[in-house]
């Protein structure tokens, strides 16, 4: 293939939103700058992370009235409330005076915010109630600052999506075929919710945000990057993700992608087999799913498992582990990681935590294995040639399923194309000018 | 007899309760541990906390309404 490296400028580093995407990203490759530009970046903030819908949290995060924790859009630093009458808010932490953050703690309960700078005071939805001495504002009540808003908030099946946009695509249509995945989540939860409760890890990792991204859904890379701890633990998950595997890679449209590793569970036909546990070790919980899906629905349930799911563009939901994505430079990435847990359900929560623990803890395998690769990846991507990474595989061998959406094998980088795809869109014909 | 004091706090006040027998009957004792201030709070006030409406306690928990007034 004949190098274009003139399209993008004489060492091959687009700068500012003028950088030709429509050059960068291509059908078999992207352009390394895509990962270290400082300005790509910057732009990227704009016409995406304040610009579409970004996961934010779980209201079972704020599950009491009053209730509050400290979360974050891209490196905006947004509040989560739920107020007295249970709306969920997202506020942005930032004093209408004098710009101090309002809000210190990660998680609360308070019905309002006060600024510790000048004692400037907000309700949990906002709204100012007060700034101390008015006579200097000619009285009580001239001043109608109230926090920033993030103007779009959005509720599914509990996951709390924020968007600064102040219309566009609707957070459903936003979702549009990952509503399935999450819902998959969901049913497997004997009451059908699911509660964030066990508490966040932050990872950081000197690496874009977009190389975390294409690796959570890409099948090529388990069997190396994580041989280790599948030998120790004689796992079967590496085998999921080979050659001869019946899983599948699927693009979901708006930048989504899935491992589908359902055709894998049910050619194995064990019930809590994508688990590694069995259905005598959680026999209340096997009870609790008969009870509500009846037994060849929770036969169904049970063998099929979790969603192994990417959320363009931050959240990343791994069967039984949340991932919030958060870029805070163009080399610099958070990730915050939790342990799903079933409403109702003891005996698996304490498995899914214990699996959490010992995957993406801190002193996890799996996490950590991949946090290796995205930094050498991101040193390496800083090298000046060769300027191109490659993303082809399986280019040739997709599918289109019966739903429409394109699939590859198990190992192909039919995702990662797919987040490309959108991704090239929002910076060029959907970008706001 | 006094029963040992409960915190309420967050990162925006913090108070101790506590039920206070001194008196001819149970109220409560209420000292914002910034400042050190003391309120007793008998049944009937607590019992028109519990009633009073939200616009009302938010009235009143505007900073310059009662106490960082200019004219006090």
């Amino acid at each position: 293939m004949t190098e274009v490296t003139d399209a993008v400028g004489p060492a091959g580093r687009p700068s500012g939103p003028a950088a030709r995407y429509d050059e960068l990203i291509q059908p078999r490759r992207v352009h390394g700058s895509l990962y270290t530009s400082p300005e790509i970046f910057a732009d990227e903030l704009q016409q995406i992370w304040y610009r579409t819908w970004v996961y934010v949290g779980h209201v079972s995060e704020i599950a009491e009235p009053n209730d509050y924790v400290r979360k974050s859009i891209g490196p905006q630093d947004v509040i989560m409330t739920r107020t007295a009458d249970g709306e969920v808010h997202l506020l942005l932490n930032r004093c209408a005076h004098r710009g101090n953050l309002v809000c210190e703690a990660d998680a609360g309960n308070s019905s309002s915010f006060r600024c510790p700078y000048h004692g400037w005071t907000y309700r949990n939805n906002g709204d100012m109630l007060g700034y101390p001495f008015h006579q200097g504002y000619g009285g009580r009540n001239k001043l109608e600052l109230g926090l920033g808003r993030v103007p779009r908030v959005g509720v599914y099946q509990g996951f709390v999506f924020g968007s600064f946009a102040e219309d566009g695509p609707t957070l459903e249509q936003h979702l549009g075929e990952a509503k399935g995945e999450i819902d998959r989540l969901v049913r497997l939860a004997p009451e059908g919710e699911i509660e964030l409760s066990a508490g966040f890890l932050k990872h950081r990792a000197r690496a874009n945000w977009k190389l975390l991204a294409e690796n959570e859904t890409d099948g090529y890379h388990p069997q190396f990057v994580h041989a280790s701890i599948f030998s120790v633990a004689e796992s079967g998950i590496g085998a999921l993700y080979g050659e001869k595997s019946t899983a599948v890679t699927r693009a979901l449209g708006n930048g989504h992608s899935e491992n589908d590793l359902r055709p894998e569970f049910r050619r194995l036909g064990v019930p809590l087999g994508w688990f590694g546990t069995t259905e005598e070790k959680v026999p209340n919980y096997v009870k609790a799913m008969r009870d509500r899906h009846g037994d060849s629905g929770a036969e169904e349930v049970l063998i099929e498992g979790a969603p192994h799911v990417m959320i363009f563009p931050n959240l990343f939901i791994a069967e039984i582990q949340l991932f919030a994505i958060q870029p805070l430079a163009a080399d610099l990435t958070v990730q915050h990681v939790t342990a799903v847990q079933f409403k109702s359900a003891p005996e698996m929560n304490k498995r899914m935590l214990q699996q959490c623990v010992g995957s993406v803890g801190p002193a996890g395998m799996l996490l950590a294995d991949d946090t290796e690769m995205y930094e050498r990846n991101q040193a390496g991507v800083a090298e000046l040639r060769p300027e191109w990474l490659d993303v082809r595989r399986g280019v040739d061998r997709e599918e289109i399923d019966e739903r429409g959406l394109t699939i590859g094998g198990a190992t192909d980088e039919t995702g990662m194309r797919g987040f490309w795809s959108h991704y090239k869109h929002l910076m060029t014909e959907g970008r706001v000018r | 007899m006094n029963i040992s004091p409960d915190i309420v706090g967050n990162e925006f006040a913090e108070v101790s309760i506590r039920i206070d027998d001194e008196a001819n009957s149970r109220r409560l004792r209420v000292e914002d541990l910034k400042t050190g201030r003391v309120r007793f709070l008998d049944a009937l006030e607590l019992e028109t906390i519990v009633w009073l409406p939200e616009g009302n306690l938010r009235r009143l928990l505007d900073p310059s309404s009662d106490r960082w007034r200019e004219d006090a």
